[in-house]
């Protein structure tokens, strides 16, 4: 099956791993997410940014990973093939499955008082992001 | 599940890219389903057999375990 791997198309403009592009903006849209949050972190601990400057910031930083997710179901739907369609819902499954038992057990150790790392909420944003790369990743390897 | 694909793939004359053009898929799918990696849907199972003029089953064969 030589033939397989030495196609004519080895400069096919396709993404060699599903939704590289969108997993990009999904980044950049979370970094959004996060410099708004240091922002008001930040502002908040000096005090020279108000009260509704922080709400404004707060809501108006989340508004990329809204149109970002818009475009993926955009792309799910209509851009991807089903292989790639499967690869990307498999590693999303992957995220969820593993990131909920992760943090009820972090909820749990914390409540009970067991020494855990303090946690702040980007952690908790970025932390289904990584699932969600490696589960793609290990779906991606399953149908290599 | 075992397939005829790279057989007549390569009686056509036609690389996995010319395949996934015809199909409407992504190269690496097309290199999936040869490889038995992946199993197709049947709206794409359907549009294989007739790009080839073959029934399913001439193009696909379950493997051990899928019976």
């Amino acid at each position: 099956m030589s033939g397989a791997t030495t196609d004519r198309h080895a400069t096919d403009r396709r993404p060699t791993v599903p939704g590289t592009q969108l997993y990009g903006m999904y980044m950049l849209a979370i970094a959004a997410c996060l410099i708004g949050n240091l922002v008001m972190r930040v502002g908040m601990r000096a005090g020279w940014l108000p009260g509704s400057a922080r709400v404004a910031i707060g809501v108006l930083t989340v508004l990329p990973l809204i149109a970002v997710t818009a475009l993926f179901w955009r792309m799910l739907r209509h851009d991807l093939d089903e292989m790639v369609q499967r690869v990307v819902l498999d590693g999303l499954a992957f995220a969820f499955t593993v990131y909920v038992p992760l943090a009820a057990l972090y909820v749990n150790l914390r409540t009970a008082g067991a020494w855990v790392p303090r946690l702040d909420p980007p952690d908790l944003l970025l932390a289904p992001m990584i699932l969600a790369a490696v589960g793609i990743m290990i779906a991606w390897r399953r149908h290599r | 599940m075992r397939n005829a694909l790279p057989t007549l793939r390569a009686s056509r004359g036609w690389s996995q890219g010319d395949l996934a053009e015809q199909l409407g898929v992504s190269r690496q799918t097309v290199n999936a389903l040869e490889r038995g990696k992946y199993d197709p849907s049947l709206p794409l199972a359907f549009r294989i057999a007739r790009l080839f003029e073959r029934r399913i089953e001439d193009i696909f064969e379950p493997g051990q375990g899928d019976t």
